[in-house]
Parts: C-alpha cells; sequence; structure tokens
C-alpha cells in the first residue's frame, strides 16, 4: 500500500476524573503517516500538547501487539475503530484519508467508569472472573502429557473462546452495554475442557449472578459484539453460556 | 440457586420473554387460519361458528387466558429488562454505528413491542370485549341457537379506514418484531447449531416475519375494498 501523509481533525473526549464533567475538544493534527498505529498518532498528539504546556491525553495501552486488550476506545462510533478483528493498537492510519474528522471516546458503559479522558475502569470483569472464571487444582506432580484425552474439535474451540482478551469490546459495542460474550468466552472455554468440568455449573451460575450485580445489561442478540470483537468471539459462546446457565440452574442443587 | 433467583437473573428473565414469546407465535398460526373464514362470502356461517367455538369450548378458554398472561408476563419482562439495558450506559455515545454492526430490526425490538401492546389492547377492546360483553347482533344458520354476529361487527369495523391503517401499522410492528423475536428465542435457549440455524432463520424471517403479518393484514384491507 502507497505510503501517505495526512492531516486530521481529532473531537476527543477529555474528563478530568470519574465524577467530573466530561466534554468534547477538538484537535488538529498533521503530518499523521498512514503507516502509524492509532495510538502513535496519539502519541504524537500528546508530545504536541506536552511541548505547549497543556495536560495529555490519558489512554490506556500496554502491549501494542493487540493482545492485552487495554485501549478501550471508540473511534467514530465503533469499538476499535473501523476495522474489523483488531484492537486500536492495531489500527492503522492508512484507515482514514487526509481531511477526515475522527470522534474518540472512551468505552461508555455504567459498569466501566471512566477513570481519565479515554482510560475506563474495566475491574467489573475482573470480579466476574473471581466469581467463578477458573479452575481449582490441587497442588503435586505435573501430570504426564496426554493423561487426559481432549478431542481436537473441542480443544480448537475451547482455544478460539480462550482468545478472548478482556478487552470490553463487546461491552462498548452492546446497546444494553452487556458483558454476555466475555462472560461467554470465559465459561466456554472451561466448559469445553475435562479440567472445567468439576465447577462446571457453580461457575455457570456464579459468574451471571456476578455479571448482573455489576450491572452490566442483557443480551438481546443483537450481534454488535461478534462484529466488534477483536479476536473474533462467536455469538455461539452466548448460546453456550446460555445452555450452561439453564442447566446449571434447573439440576444444580445449591 | 433457587427458582425464585434462578428468574430474577438477567438470563431467566430473558428465558420467560423467549418462551411467552414463542408460545405467542404458535398462537398467532391458529389465529391467522380463522381469520381467514372473514373472507368467506357465506353471510359469516364459517366464522361465527368458528368464533362460538372458541368462545366457548373450556379447553380453549383456559389457553385463551394462558395467552392473555403470557402477553402480560412477556410485555413487563420485556420491559423491565429493556429499562435496565438503558441504565446500564447512562452517558450515551456522540457517535453510533447505526447497522454497521447489528442488523436495525434487531435494535427495535422494544418500540415494535410497545406498539404491537398498544395494538393488542385496543384489538381486544374491539372484539375481543364486544363479543364476550357486549350487545352485539345475532344470527341464526339453523342450529339450535341463534350466533353472535361477530362476522358483521368486523366487516362494519373494517369499513372505518382508521381501523384498517392501525391494523395494517400493527402488522408492520408484528412483523418487525418477530424478523429478530423468532431467532433470538432460539439464542437465548442456548439452541445455535450450524445444522438448523438456517431453518430457525428462514422461519423467522419468511413465515412469522413477513407471511403471517400480510396475511393478517390483508384481511382488514379487502374488506375495506370490497
Amino acid at each position: 500500500m502507497e505510503h501517505y501523509n495526512m492531516n486530521l481533525t481529532l473531537k476527543v473526549w477529555r474528563q478530568k476524573n470519574t465524577d467530573a464533567q466530561g466534554k468534547f475538544e477538538t484537535y488538529p493534527v498533521s503530518g499523521i503517516s498512514s503507516e502509524m498505529s492509532f495510538l502513535e498518532m496519539f502519541d504524537v498528539l500528546n508530545e504536541k500538547l506536552i511541548n505547549e504546556g497543556k495536560e495529555p491525553i490519558a489512554f490506556d495501552h500496554d502491549c501494542r501487539e493487540g493482545i492485552c486488550g487495554a485501549c478501550s476506545m471508540h473511534i467514530n462510533g465503533r469499538a476499535h475503530g473501523p476495522w474489523a478483528g483488531t484492537t486500536t493498537c492495531q489500527l492503522h492510519m492508512r484507515a482514514f484519508k487526509d481531511g477526515d474528522t475522527v470522534t474518540v471516546e472512551p468505552w461508555r458503559a455504567g459498569s466501566f467508569p471512566v477513570v481519565k479522558d479515554l482510560t475506563v475502569d474495566r475491574s467489573a470483569f475482573d470480579r466476574i472472573i473471581e466469581a467463578g472464571g477458573y479452575v481449582s487444582v490441587n497442588t503435586g506432580n505435573a501430570q504426564d502429557a496426554n493423561s487426559i484425552l481432549v478431542p481436537k474439535d473441542q480443544s480448537d474451540e475451547a482455544f478460539a473462546a480462550a482468545a478472548c482478551i478482556g478487552c470490553g469490546a463487546c461491552v462498548a459495542a452492546c446497546k444494553n452495554s452487556s458483558a454476555m460474550l466475555f462472560v461467554s468466552a470465559k465459561v466456554s472455554q472451561l466448559a469445553l475442557l475435562p479440567q472445567g468440568q468439576p465447577e462446571r455449573k457453580s461457575r455457570a451460575l456464579n459468574m451471571i449472578a456476578q455479571m448482573d450485580k455489576e450491572m452490566f445489561g442483557s443480551c438481546t442478540n443483537t450481534g454488535a459484539c461478534e462484529a466488534e470483537c477483536p479476536k473474533e468471539i462467536s455469538l455461539t459462546n452466548i448460546a453456550r453460556l446460555n445452555r450452561e446457565f439453564i442447566s446449571a440452574g434447573f439440576t444444580y442443587e445449591k | 440457586m433457587k427458582w425464585s433467583q434462578f428468574f430474577n437473573t438477567s438470563i431467566g428473565k430473558k428465558l420467560l420473554v423467549g418462551a411467552t414469546g414463542l408460545f405467542l407465535c404458535s398462537f398467532i398460526i391458529v389465529h391467522l387460519a380463522g381469520n381467514f373464514q372473514l373472507l368467506y362470502n357465506d353471510g359469516g356461517k364459517a366464522f361465527n361458528t368458528y368464533a362460538a367455538f372458541m368462545g366457548h369450548n373450556e379447553l380453549i378458554q383456559l389457553i385463551a387466558w394462558g395467552l392473555k398472561i403470557a402477553i402480560l408476563l412477556h410485555a413487563f419482562i420485556a420491559l423491565q429488562l429493556t429499562f435496565r439495558n438503558r441504565a446500564a450506559r447512562p452517558v450515551k455515545y456522540a457517535v453510533n454505528p447505526g447497522n454497521q454492526t447489528s442488523s436495525w430490526f434487531s435494535r427495535q425490538m422494544a418500540i415494535m413491542g410497545s406498539i404491537l401492546l398498544i395494538f393488542i389492547v385496543i384489538h381486544l377492546a374491539n372484539f375481543w370485549w364486544k363479543f364476550h360483553f357486549g350487545e352485539i347482533p345475532t344470527q341464526n344458520y339453523g342450529g339450535e341457537e341463534p350466533l353472535k354476529d361477530l362476522y358483521t361487527v368486523v366487516q362494519v369495523a373494517f369499513k372505518e379506514l382508521w381501523i384498517v391503517v392501525l391494523y395494517v401499522i400493527g402488522m408492520i410492528a408484528l412483523s418487525f418484531h418477530l424478523i429478530h423475536g423468532f431467532k433470538s428465542a432460539f439464542q437465548t435457549f442456548g439452541l445455535n447449531h450450524v445444522k438448523y440455524n438456517g431453518l430457525i432463520s428462514f422461519v423467522g424471517v419468511w413465515l412469522f416475519g413477513i407471511l403471517i403479518p400480510v396475511g393478517f393484514a390483508i384481511i382488514p384491507v379487502v374488506i375495506y375494498f370490497k
């Protein structure tokens, strides 16, 4: 792809802290290379703001390799921008044209309060995991490899679900701010494997109870989460979560 | 988890919405089959005989009350979930993706459902209430007792333009509601399988989303222009 430079107008959400009233600020940026990532473009802008003695824009990032799930940016109405299956760091500026106006907002959900500017607090996800997204393993010698047989198809499916990076794009993209795609991936990766069986029923019940407690919305099967997920987690996981929850609810004795 | 807790979770509530929704889907097939008798030019004999049977058979009456409970339950829980879902995003986005990430129909369930609920209330007042509790003319088709002439009540009602328009709007709402609603219920029950998804989607869109609402809507239109 041919390299080009562009000038953009950025409309960025600025918010001092969780309790402060936020608002959009407009920033012109010039000489942006089409080879830059979206976050590098923000680095350029922040450098300029710092040189001008202004407060840089706070945004979350860690690996910049598309696997940490920290970059919670809603770009022109799309979670992680216009490209499918990408995080913000993997979104490159060639997705935009010279003269474009780009609106950048943080994830909007009551369960993900804004910490500052484009940084949100996704610890609600951690608390859902704490409620049951794990397997209990007794310490001792490591087992022989392959002593537990797992069908290949099933391990592939579990692996696809385990690709979830907990970035929260599903919540951000959902009109109900539902966390069902996230919870379904976390329940699925364990429900599909032998190691997940002992806590299978309590896991589904407890994680959904925590999800509701965190005040995420409920799923109306619009499919927006699947369309925006950077790891392309499938809606079939939500169906599996429903099955897990229903069968646990109907049969679990506690 | 106790039953009371189970049906108070978001998924538990959605199960009730889906189950009542599919029950109501099964009902509209029967309702439409009966309605087509309104198009007969037999002075209402077939339709009034059918209406008398439906109005007096105990089993049918039991199901009819079940339907009314299902409608109320479906609407009440769905609205409760909708308000909760709205509250889950206190600050809205300045830019929304529109149809890029989800179908328009899937985002209008609450609006279409509310239009349908209003329609159902007017519809019951127009015909069900009149049939059971109102003064309506009778017709004798040679049976032992004269039958209530609901056929004529319907024919008269559908000569009014505003009622015809209202019914067509109600059926557009039904169509849009079921294009997403039917298949969505299956996903909520956890029934998502490559071998059946195509069939479920086809039945949801073509039978419940298009054929049945069109079938309902043509009856008032035909009577109006007759």
